[in-house]
C-alpha cells in the first residue's frame, strides 16, 4: 500500500456524493493562499489502491499546443507527479544567429513565438538598437506601439480560442479566429506577410504604413470589443466554463515570484509586474492603461486577467492611433539604414554604401546588453554579446513561456487528469519560443 | 504615470447554468441571421490580397527578354535561409550575367530581403500563392522559371512608394 502524498493546494477533485459517484467538490476561495489538504476519497477499486501508473501526454497530443510531452504518474485519475520533457521542437535558433547579421536574425525571431511574430521582431530590433546606441523616431516609436499590441490582441485571442477548445466550447473560437483573421488582414497590407511579418529593421521598420491603413485598424477598433463583449458573455459567467477553471493550478504570488513567472502567469497570482510599467521601452509610460492583476492565480483568473488585457490594449492601440506623428520612419544613421531604393539604383556613392552595408552589415561596439519587453506571454528578452563585428558573439532569448511552463509540475500535482488540459493551457504555451 | 493597476472583478456569484446557455444560443442565432457572411467558398471565391504580398519569386526582364540580373551576389549574400544560388558568367562586352540562378521555394521563407536589396530591381517576390508540383525538385525554380512568371510583383520596396522603401 503506497502512502498518499500530501498535497499542498485546495483541490477541487473528486468527492463521492449519496450513490458513490465521483462529485466535485467547489473550492472555498480563502484569498490568502492558506489552505489545507482535502482528505482522500475512498476508492472505488480497493484491491487497485496505491498504484500508479505512468501515462504519456504529447508529444503529439493535440492538447498540449505543440510537442510538449508530459509524463504523469497517476493515481486513479488524480496526477501524482508531473514531468514535463521540452526539446522536440528545437531548431538552434541561437547558433545560426552566429553566422547571420543583426538584420538577418530578424526572419528567425518570427518562428519562435509564431503568434507574436511582430513582437519578436520589435523586441529584437530594440535590443539590438540598444547595442548600437541609436534613438529610433518618433513614428517608428509609436508604429512599433500599434504593431506590438495588435501581436498582443492576436495572442491572446488565439489563447482564449484554443482554450476554449481545449476545455470543450468551440464557438468562441470561432469568433475570436475572425478577428484574429481581421489582425492578420492589417499586417498583410503593411509588410505582405500574416504569420511571419518580418516587421521591423534595426533602426527603424521593414516599411511605413500604406495609406489609408489606420482607417482599416480604427475600423477593426470599432468592432474588436463587439467581439469581445460576445466572448464574454459566453463564457465568463457560464456556469460550466467557471467549474472547468476555479480553483485549478493556484499559485500563489510567493510560488509565482520563486518559480520565476511573468505575464498573465504572475499577474493573475496578484503580482503586478510588467514590463511596460516596470521598466517601460517605447514610452509605454506616456500611454493610459491599466495592468489588470487577479485575487487567487488559478486558471479562471488567468483567463479574466488575459480578457482585461485585450480591452486594456485597445484603449493603447486607440491613443496611438490619435497620437501617430508624421515624419520619417527610420533613423538618420547611414550606418545601420540602407539608402532609398531610387538613390541606390541612381547614384554611384549610394550604391557603394548599399552594397558594403550589404556585404559586411551593420557593425556595433563591443558590448553586451539585454533588453526584456512585455510579450503576451510574459518577460520577454533579448541578449546580444558583441565582439564588434557585424555578427553576434552570442545572442540569446529569454523565453517567457520556458520559464512559466516550468511551474507546471507544482501546478498540476493533486488534480484530475483532465484538468492537467485546462492547466497546461493556461500557461500560454508556444512549443516555437521553448525549444528555439 | 497613468499606468494603473487594476484588480479583475471575480463574478462567480453571477455564475449560472441555463441562463448561460441561452444567452450563448441566442448569441449563435444572432450570428446565423446576421447577413454579415464571413466564410470564403475557396477555390470559388478568393481574397483580394494586398499590394505588398510577399508571395512566389519573379524575375523581371529587360526589353529584349534578357533577366534584369547582374549577378552582384547581394541576394545571396543577404538570404537568412541560404536558398539563392547564384554562378556569375561574363559575356564578351564584359557585362555580367547569372549563369546559373535557382531559388529553392521549399528552402526560402519570404522575408523579401532579397529584393530589398536588388540594385537591379530584378528579383521580386509575387503577388502569387498557390504553387504545386509533382516532385521537390520541381520547387526550385531556375532562371527560366523565374522570368517565365507572369503575376504581379511585391510592391514593397518599390522606388515607386516612397512609404513601403
Amino acid at each position: 500500500m503506497a502512502t498518499k502524498r500530501t498535497i499542498d493546494v485546495a483541490l477541487s477533485t473528486t468527492g463521492l456524493d449519496r450513490e458513490g459517484r465521483p462529485q466535485r467538490v467547489p473550492l472555498v476561495a480563502d484569498g490568502s493562499g492558506q489552505v489545507t489538504a482535502m482528505a482522500a476519497p475512498p476508492s472505488l477499486e480497493p484491491e487497485l489502491e496505491g498504484e500508479h501508473m505512468l501515462i504519456n501526454l504529447g508529444p503529439q497530443h493535440p492538447a498540449t499546443h505543440g510537442v510538449l510531452r508530459l509524463v504523469l504518474e497517476l493515481d486513479g485519475e488524480t496526477v501524482v507527479r508531473c514531468i514535463p520533457h521540452v526539446g522536440y521542437l528545437h531548431c538552434g535558433f541561437e547558433k545560426i544567429g552566429e553566422y547571420r547579421q543583426y538584420n538577418q536574425i530578424i526572419p528567425w525571431t518570427d518562428r519562435e513565438d509564431y503568434l507574436n511574430s511582430p513582437g519578436n521582431n520589435i523586441a529584437f530590433a530594440l535590443g539590438a538598437e540598444r547595442l548600437f546606441g541609436v534613438e529610433i523616431t518618433e513614428r517608428c516609436t509609436v508604429l512599433r506601439v500599434i504593431a506590438l499590441e495588435l501581436s498582443r490582441i492576436i495572442s491572446h485571442l488565439v489563447w482564449v480560442g484554443t482554450t476554449c477548445i481545449d476545455i470543450g466550447a468551440f464557438t468562441p473560437f470561432l469568433w475570436a479566429f475572425q478577428e484574429r483573421e481581421n489582425i492578420y488582414n492589417l499586417l498583410e497590407g503593411w509588410v505582405g506577410a500574416r504569420l511571419t511579418t518580418s516587421i521591423s529593421r534595426v533602426g527603424g521598420m521593414a516599411a511605413d504604413i500604406p495609406d489609408g491603413w489606420l482607417d482599416g485598424l480604427r475600423g477593426f477598433l470599432k468592432t474588436f470589443p463587439k467581439t469581445l463583449v460576445e466572448v464574454d458573455k459566453m463564457i465568463t459567467r457560464n456556469g460550466i466554463w467557471v467549474g472547468r477553471t476555479i480553483g485549478l493550478g493556484i499559485m500563489t504570488p510567493q510560488d509565482a515570484i520563486n518559480y520565476g513567472l511573468s505575464g498573465a502567469m504572475a499577474r493573475a497570482s496578484g503580482v503586478a509586474w510588467d514590463m511596460r510599467k516596470d521598466f517601460p521601452y517605447l514610452d509605454y509610460e506616456t500611454y493610459d492603461f491599466d495592468v489588470p492583476i487577479g485575487v487567487n492565480g488559478d486558471v479562471y483568473d488567468r483567463f479574466l486577467v488575459r480578457m482585461e488585457e485585450l480591452r486594456q490594449s485597445v484603449r493603447i492601440l486607440e491613443q496611438a492611433v490619435e497620437r501617430l506623428p508624421d515624419g520619417p520612419v527610420n533613423v538618420n544613421d547611414p550606418r545601420l539604414i540602407l539608402p532609398p531604393k531610387s538613390k541606390a539604383t541612381s547614384e554611384m556613392e549610394s550604391m557603394i554604401h548599399h552594397f558594403k552595408l550589404v556585404m559586411e552589415g551593420p557593425r556595433p561596439p563591443v558590448g553586451e546588453v539585454y533588453v526584456p519587453v512585455e510579450s503576451p506571454k510574459g518577460e520577454k528578452g533579448y541578449y546580444f554579446v558583441s565582439d564588434g563585428t557585424a555578427k553576434p558573439v552570442r545572442w540569446r532569448i529569454r523565453p517567457p513561456s520556458f520559464v512559466n511552463l516550468s511551474a507546471i509540475p507544482k501546478m498540476v500535482e493533486g488534480h484530475l487528469l483532465s484538468d492537467v488540459i485546462a492547466i497546461n493551457a493556461s500557461i500560454d504555451i508556444v512549443m516555437g519560443e521553448i525549444d528555439r | 504615470m497613468a499606468i494603473n493597476v487594476k484588480v479583475v472583478d471575480r463574478p462567480i456569484d453571477e455564475t449560472s447554468y441555463v441562463r448561460a446557455t441561452l444567452k450563448g444560443l441566442g448569441n449563435t442565432f444572432k450570428h446565423m441571421i446576421d447577413p454579415h457572411k464571413v466564410t470564403t467558398q475557396y477555390p470559388e471565391q478568393r481574397e483580394s490580397i494586398s499590394p505588398r504580398w510577399r508571395g512566389t519569386h519573379r524575375m523581371l526582364t529587360t526589353e529584349d527578354g534578357k533577366a534584369k540580373c547582374v549577378a552582384c551576389g547581394l541576394c545571396p549574400t543577404v538570404c537568412p535561409a541560404n536558398c539563392i544560388k547564384l554562378v556569375p558568367g561574363e559575356d564578351e562586352e564584359g557585362n555580367r550575367y547569372p549563369l546559373v540562378f535557382e531559388i529553392d521555394e521549399f528552402r526560402c521563407i519570404f522575408c523579401g530581403y532579397c529584393q530589398e536589396v536588388c540594385p537591379e530591381e530584378a528579383i521580386h517576390l509575387g503577388r502569387h500563392y498557390e504553387n504545386s508540383e509533382y516532385s521537390r525538385e520541381g520547387f526550385v525554380y531556375d532562371l527560366e522559371r523565374l522570368m517565365a512568371q507572369t503575376h504581379p510583383v511585391c510592391e514593397m520596396w518599390d522606388p515607386a512608394d516612397p512609404k513601403g522603401e
